[in-house]
């Protein structure tokens, strides 16, 4: 799997069939093309996908995510159906599928044609993680950070993002340091999430918030299951979105 | 002459409110266009037509609320509507099927209703009830539209407190041919949004068969004690077995591709999920609504998704 610098440009057409597969997704724009058998790829901000397509006819793009029918496309499928085919390029054996997501949570049971979807609430979604960054003013990939130096873990118990707040600012006066409620509500996250997963061997977790190594080591040890992460977990909607065309 | 409006909360036999000369009214029927954002809710279903009911912006004389057998919310929120000062009767369902129950539960609705007075309505609305049978035959044979069909089978909870104009609507529809590639049983409580159905349709899923409504096509009596003997096998009233086997039985003979589980936040028949799930054996998909209106997007995802799925198959 390769990743683009932003301005490289895009492979070449000449003399082959060229198709790439493009998720426009609630904050992120992600590319994928198999080259050569190699998987490679590029993301962006969500309002800038257009630079992904630059030079691309429509009859190339198959697309998926939040915008997947606003955007050029020769063809479009739902996320769902891009994460099966996208995690089963790498883990054909996948049992469960869990797709986070800047506004939702997916669990896709590949055994029985299953799915279901969190987007009722934030607390189980990136949005909420951004809203956590936000009150502690840092960025996004530092809550992984954070949490790894964590000594001790605080029980966060509440199931709602905004009242969760309150009970880390709750924790922060009772004396536990920004490191081990960052922990806390990393752990309440996995729990919320670690409830739509059933039983199953393996678990593949996919989307940008699994880049987040906290909330992944939460998510291991409430689950104690076989958790599979792609290299690059961002961008296997958009190469599902592909697969599912060629 | 001036027949009375007696509103209904579920199923309440209309052929008993008709022969006692009234007119039935479902008060659900207005929810799904009423734009309404009710305060202290629970089900949006209930609370809409609970507040509504107590502004009395709905019409109606009196209000049956079907509270035992099926819906606990209502329980409480016809409660309310009876505070209010409209005249109010509670109407309860056996969840162990006993017919002399129900019959007695009949006597006593006809009493809060009057009398009966009109006998011969009994057969009147048996025979609508075949035309409904017809219907519901004709659209799983791809002969009338999921939509249409749905839009009329709902209305039989109360005819639209007409049975000879509701009778002339029926006889109107007009067949076509419509491709069911991905036949789909929609069970559970109705969606509470106004265009379910044409938006599974839009997606590539024809609904072939309506759980709740086929209850309202399914029961008849030419009498009070007949008509207890068919309405006390009112599945969603009855143990969840009984309810899992029947729709066994109705998802076969359909032949149906897949199944799509409505279910309403806050209402208990969510809980029903995981069992009908495991107990039936094809592709579920479970949606829940909340607040009426148009199908959201995120349920539009499910819907598209859950085709998609069903194509791999």
């Amino acid at each position: 799997m390769k990743g683009y610098a932003k301005h490289t440009p895009m492979p070449s057409k000449a003399g082959r069939r060229f198709m790439i597969g493009l998720d426009v997704g609630s904050t992120t724009a992600k590319m994928a093309v198999i080259e050569g058998g190699e998987v490679k790829y590029r993301i962006t901000s969500t309002h800038n996908w257009g630079e992904l397509v630059e030079g691309i006819d429509k009859d190339e793009i198959i697309s998926t995510g939040y915008f997947r029918n606003s955007v050029p496309h020769k063809a479009s499928v739902t996320e769902i159906t891009a994460a099966i085919y996208g995690a089963g390029h790498y883990f054909p054996d996948a049992d469960i599928i869990v797709d986070i997501g800047g506004q939702d949570t997916k669990v896709i049971d590949t055994r029985n044609n299953n799915f279901v979807i969190n987007d009722r609430c934030s607390a189980g979604t990136g949005a909420f993680l951004e809203f956590v960054a936000n009150y502690f003013s840092i960025e996004l990939d530092e809550l992984g950070k954070l949490h790894l130096r964590a000594n001790r873990i605080p029980d966060i118990n509440n199931t709602c993002g905004v009242f969760a707040l309150s009970e880390m600012i709750s924790q922060l006066v009772g004396g536990y340091s920004k490191e081990e409620v960052v922990a806390g509500m990393h752990y309440a996250f996995a729990r919320r999430i670690s409830s739509m997963i059933p039983d199953a061997d393996t678990v593949v977790l996919i989307g940008g918030t699994v880049k987040n190594e906290g909330m992944v080591s939460a998510l291991r040890s409430i689950l104690r299951r076989n958790i599979l992460i792609p290299e690059e977990p961002q961008i296997i909607n958009a190469l599902g979105a592909l697969k599912s065309y060629v | 002459m001036n027949v009375p409006k007696t509103g209904i909360t579920a199923l309440v036999p209309p052929e008993i409110i008709f022969a006692c000369g009234g007119a039935p009214f479902d008060v659900n029927n207005v929810i799904p266009a009423s734009k309404k954002y009710p305060r202290n809710k629970l089900c949006a279903w209930t609370a809409i037509w609970k507040e509504m009911l107590v502004n009395r912006e709905i019409q109606i004389d009196s209000l049956v609320v079907v509270a035992g057998g099926d819906c606990h919310n209502a329980l409480v929120d016809g409660q309310k509507v009876a505070m209010s000062g409209l005249p109010t009767h509670f109407f309860f369902y056996p969840f162990d099927g006993d017919p002399e129950y129900l019959e007695s539960q009949m006597y006593r609705l006809t009493e809060f209703l009057g009398s009966i007075r009109y006998p011969e309505r009994f057969k009147e609305v048996r025979e609508l009830k075949k035309l409904g049978r017809m219907i519901d035959d004709r659209r799983c044979c791809g002969k009338i539209s999921p939509a249409e069909a749905f839009s009329t089978l709902i209305s039989f909870s109360d005819l639209r407190g007409d049975p000879g104009m509701f009778k002339r609507t029926i006889e109107a529809i007009r067949e076509g041919d419509f491709e069911l590639d991905n036949r789909v049983a929609l069970i559970g409580v109705p969606p509470i949004y106004q265009d379910f159905h044409e938006a599974a349709q839009s997606l590539g899923l024809q609904i072939v068969f309506d759980e709740l409504p086929y209850e309202f096509i399914r029961h008849e009596g030419t009498d009070i004690r007949d008509t207890a003997r068919s309405y006390c096998n009112y599945t969603f009233a009855r143990p969840l077995g009984l309810r899992i086997n029947f729709l066994k039985k109705e998802l076969d003979k359909r032949k149906v591709d897949g199944v799509i589980h409505y279910t309403q936040f806050a209402c208990h028949h969510m809980l029903e999920d995981e069992v009908l799930r495991k107990e039936l054996d094809y592709p579920v998909l479970t949606v829940q609504g909340d607040l009426p209106g148009s199908t959201p997007q995120q349920i539009k995802l499910r819907l598209e998704a859950f085709r998609e799925m069903l194509d791999r198959l």
